[in-house]
């Protein structure tokens, strides 16, 4: 078995508050392959964001990464130094920002955004920088003569392009996608997908495809994890999760979305909220909301334990 | 292009409402008007030259809506009266002595406190809880609480009675001769440093807070974590993409503050004995000296508001956003 | 200023709260409560300003502790008088100048349309027009009094208020609770009293706060100029008559220097109060102490990126 680009051992981040540390992602332990794609899916505050800013160490404060260890291509991202971080940013993990909107200077045009982010790792002349600028331009369907537009001029479909080809500019093993498509409508939405899949086939990069739209994403990646409450409670190949999800959670996620063939089927919400963060509730935090909870479930928390190859679920009680 | 147009609008405006503001006052006071603005000439003009006088200053027995046109015809002409202070010389050759080092002193000011403001933000907010955010602007904050002109009479104590390192007034010595040399030029400096070293101490510390603020709340923003995402050095993230941001709610604030400034900076000329405006307004104000109050104030709103519209140039060309369309 | 963001806890409870956390708000009030105490109980305590008490321009000394003015008063006395005036002054003029400024603003901000471009128009043309010439030049045809002292000062203050209460009273508006009482059929003025002016009211206290400020300022900067009643004695007052007896070219600095020590004072002891709330608007600017100590107690100390920090050695 290849070593994995991405090996996240026990990764722990808090953000501390006024009354203490508030733990967003608690021990998480993941791989991600060469060139695979994985999908991350869980309710909003379930500590995926904060996950893949955490990689890059862009999280501001008052975030901080209490434990574990993150082997990207071999090195300890966490004990990388300042420079060592920038070196790597971009060059080999790139991230593409959830509303595009926001992420791009309003006062400096969609050029020279690429072109910065291209000459700060190598001293490439302004002229080759702004032709690898409208080159990337072109690879994701926006018009090289865009390149003098300024990011309100563009609509939200072409922002959240030229944020792809932000993130491709340096040709990184793995990129990072931020809810990507959440502001757009579905049909932008899957023609980027599309999109980014042909870029992946070319390039050959490892894809973290981030959203909460479960069904989108299992038609999307290779592989898929789930997070509930800041831990992981399910990973496994798409298809056997969308098969046979082993995970309460995952099974309330997929009957949430109704079936858009065969017999016509209504969406059942799970009940109840997502529980806060800050006071978590004690062993399995879906039990609350679990139909099979037990009450030895409020007792102890449940390892992640293979179910099948690949596959791994934190629930004792599906079979 | 358009909102430069709708600016200019504005202004226009603004100005015709002071205008039309000094128009009115004389005619809201209770009594005579011309009572009023001539009642330090009574028994020194004969009759003759006070009726010259009301003429000039449109107090005729005509309608008011024919006053009010003959009023705006002779400030369009730049006639602004005459002076009763500096009788008989006319209010507009008496401002205009004086507005050249009212504009100096304060251009002068307002432009190295907002630079250097600016920048000091920019560096406070950046190595935040370092020496410089921790004392410097709240000291700067601290001295900007005091009057503007008391700080000037405090420099001048300092400085200029005690350590005797500035001269105590005027805009230049009394035995130097005006011209284009060097040496004027010298002396011009050494008498305008301390007007203008206390106007930038008053307001350094505004610009900076404000700077500072604000760069913080960019500093926040996707854009800029997007910025550091990609590796892009520290001075370029702080620089073009945070600061070049924070930067226009500054300089829109800089243009509101821009008469509040003017203010202080006259009061202060009024301490140094410089020959400003701020010296003319004392005389005005003591010698009930109206034509040539009104025509302070006018003159002061005009560049006042000159000075906003070449702000808004400068949004312009800072902000893209403000280019296109009119929203 | 910056302009204030909708405050999630806009009430007084909050305010107050800031005040009490935040040091620097604490130093402000009691700074603060030490001048209205003078002000208060002060005159009770000396004797007359403006009868001459000794020979003029004495230095400090134990029987007149400040000195003696250009016309040989007990500058202590006049500066506890003062004291009186100016701050009742000001915060008269403080409170008038929000009150207007909300008289404005509300409307323009709730209402919308041709009232909103109406009175936004009619507030920036007062913003822009440059104040102390425009105070002067009002002044100068009114009888020389603290009432037009205030008249004016509320003139050219309050177009700032109207400018922030609209920009408050446009982002309450939209937000939700407000939409649900409008859908709900509830009245305009219903709305107006229950939702939206509670909501506000932290706002309008920094409002207050900060006007004050300005109106202390004015109020001695047109008082110097002689444009107030100069037989009344006040800081600004203090300072005209320094000016008038060249209280500088003859040394004697403790004719001006006390005076503007106070207005430099209260001003910042104002403005303290007001740094307090500005940490709850921008909550980014408190945010990171706790995160800091955190960070020191495990020996890491703050970079640029997300620090590391575990809890065993």
């Amino acid at each position: 078995m290849p070593e994995p680009l991405l090996s996240i051992r026990g990764l722990c981040v808090d953000y501390v508050t006024e009354s203490g540390p508030v733990r967003a992602v608690d021990a998480l332990s993941l791989d991600v392959a060469r060139g695979e794609v994985l999908g991350i899916a869980g309710e909003s505050g379930s500590g995926k964001t904060t996950l893949a800013q955490a990689l890059l160490r862009t999280l501001p404060p008052p975030a901080v990464i209490s434990d574990g260890e993150v082997r990207f291509e071999g090195r300890d991202l966490l004990a990388l130094t300042e420079r060592e971080l920038r070196e790597l940013r971009w060059q080999r993990i790139a991230m593409v920002f959830q509303s595009a909107m926001d992420a791009l200077n309003p006062v400096i045009t969609v050029g020279e955004q690429i072109e910065d982010a291209i000459r700060a790792h190598a001293p490439v002349p302004r002229a080759d920088a702004r032709r690898r600028a409208g080159e990337l331009l072109e690879r994701v369907g926006i018009a090289a003569d865009r390149l003098d537009a300024y990011s309100h001029q563009l609509s939200g479909g072409m922002r959240q392009r030229v944020g792809i080809a932000l993130a491709l500019a340096l040709e990184p093993a793995l990129v990072i996608l931020d809810e990507p498509t959440t502001a757009l409508d579905v049909i932008v939405e899957r023609e980027i997908l599309q999109q980014i899949r042909a870029l992946q086939a070319t390039l050959g990069f490892a894809v973290m495809f981030i959203t909460h739209d479960l069904a989108r994403m299992l038609q999307f990646s290779d592989r898929v994890a789930v997070f509930y409450a800041a831990r992981l409670v399910e990973v496994g190949p798409a298809a056997a999760i969308a098969r046979a999800p082993r995970h309460p959670y995952t099974q309330g996620l997929l009957r949430a979305f109704p079936r858009l063939h065969g017999a016509r089927t209504e969406g059942v919400s799970i009940p109840g909220a997502p529980p806060s963060l800050a006071n978590p509730p004690a062993g399995c935090r879906f039990h609350p909301r679990c139909p099979l909870a037990v009450p030895a479930c409020r007792e102890r928390a449940p390892e992640l334990h293979e179910v099948a190859p690949g596959h791994l679920a934190a629930c004792p009680l599906t079979r | 292009m358009r909102y430069l147009i709708r600016r200019l609008g504005f202004y226009a405006l603004a100005a015709w409402a002071a205008v039309t503001l000094n128009f009115f006052l004389p005619r809201l006071m209770p009594g005579d008007p011309a009572t009023a603005l001539f009642a330090r000439f009574k028994g020194k003009l004969s009759p003759e030259s006070i009726d010259a006088l009301r003429a000039a200053f449109g107090l005729t027995r005509a309608p008011l809506w024919r006053q009010y046109l003959t009023y705006l015809a002779h400030l369009v002409r730049g006639e602004l009266g005459v002076s009763i202070a500096y009788f008989p010389s006319p209010v507009s050759r008496v401002i205009g002595s004086a507005l050249g080092w009212t504009l100096f002193v304060a251009g002068t000011a307002v432009v190295v406190s907002f630079a250097i403001g600016t920048l000091l933000g920019i560096a406070s907010a950046w190595w935040r809880r370092g020496a410089l955010d921790r004392w410097l602007p709240s000291s700067l904050v601290f001295v900007g609480s005091f009057p503007f002109f008391w700080l000037a009479m405090a420099a001048l104590y300092v400085l200029g009675f005690g350590l005797r390192w500035f001269p105590l007034g005027h805009a230049y010595s009394d035995d130097a001769t005006p011209g284009w040399t060097l040496a004027f030029a010298l002396d011009v400096l050494r008498h305008a440093a301390l007007p203008i070293a206390t106007v930038v101490l008053a307001t350094l510390g505004g610009w900076l807070l404000s700077m500072r603020n604000t760069m913080i709340s960019v500093l926040g923003s996707d854009f800029v974590t997007l910025a550091r995402a990609k590796g892009l050095s520290p001075a370029r993230v702080v620089l073009r993409y945070a600061a070049r941001n924070a930067l226009l709610p500054s300089v829109t604030g800089f243009g509101m503050a821009l008469g509040f400034v003017l203010g202080g900076s006259l009061l202060t000329e009024i301490v140094f004995s410089y020959p400003g405006q701020g010296y003319l307004l004392v005389q005005a104000v003591r010698n009930q000296d109206y034509p040539l109050m009104q025509g302070i104030f006018l003159v002061i709103t005009l560049a006042v508001l000159g000075a906003n519209w070449l702000v808004d140039v400068a949004i312009l060309w800072l902000d893209p956003r403000t280019r296109d369309s009119a929203t | 200023m910056s302009e204030p963001i909708g405050a999630k806890g806009g009430g007084l409870a909050a305010w107050a709260l800031a005040i009490r956390r935040d040091r620097r708000g604490l130093a402000g009030a009691c700074l603060l409560g030490a001048f209205v105490l003078t002000a208060v109980a002060g005159p009770a305590l000396v004797g007359d300003p403006t009868a001459p008490v000794g020979i003029p321009l004495q230095p400090p000394s134990w029987a007149h502790p400040l000195g003696t003015s250009g016309q040989g008063q007990d500058v202590l006395a006049q500066l506890v008088v003062g004291t009186r005036v100016s701050l009742s002054l000001g915060f008269a003029v403080g409170f008038a100048a929000v009150l207007l400024g909300a008289l404005v603003g509300v409307p323009a901000g709730y209402f919308g349309g041709r009232v909103d471009g109406l009175l936004s128009i009619a507030s920036n043309v007062f913003l822009v027009l440059p104040g102390l010439p425009l105070a002067i030049v009002i002044a100068a045809y009114l009888p020389p009094s603290p009432a037009t002292v205030a008249a004016v000062l509320v003139v050219t203050g309050w177009a700032w208020n109207a400018r922030v209460v609209r920009s408050q009273t446009l982002a309450l508006r939209r937000r939700d609770f407000v939409s649900a009482a409008i859908v709900a059929g509830e009245s305009d003025g219903r709305i107006l009293m229950v939702e939206i002016l509670p909501n506000m009211l932290s706002i309008l206290v920094t409002q207050v706060i900060g006007s004050t400020v300005y109106a202390i300022g004015a109020q001695v900067g047109l008082e110097f100029l002689g444009l107030g009643d100069v037989s009344r004695v006040s800081w600004g007052t203090i300072l005209y008559w320094a000016q008038n007896d060249s209280a500088l070219l003859t040394g004697a600095w403790w004719t001006f220097v006390p005076a503007g020590l106070c207005v430099a004072l209260v001003g910042f002891a104002l403005t303290l109060l007001n740094s307090g709330f500005d940490e709850i608007t921008n909550p980014r600017l408190g945010l990171e102490r706790a995160w800091r100590a955190h960070l020191a107690r495990r020996g890491r100390s703050p970079g640029r990126s997300t620090p590391v920090a575990r809890d065993h050695a």
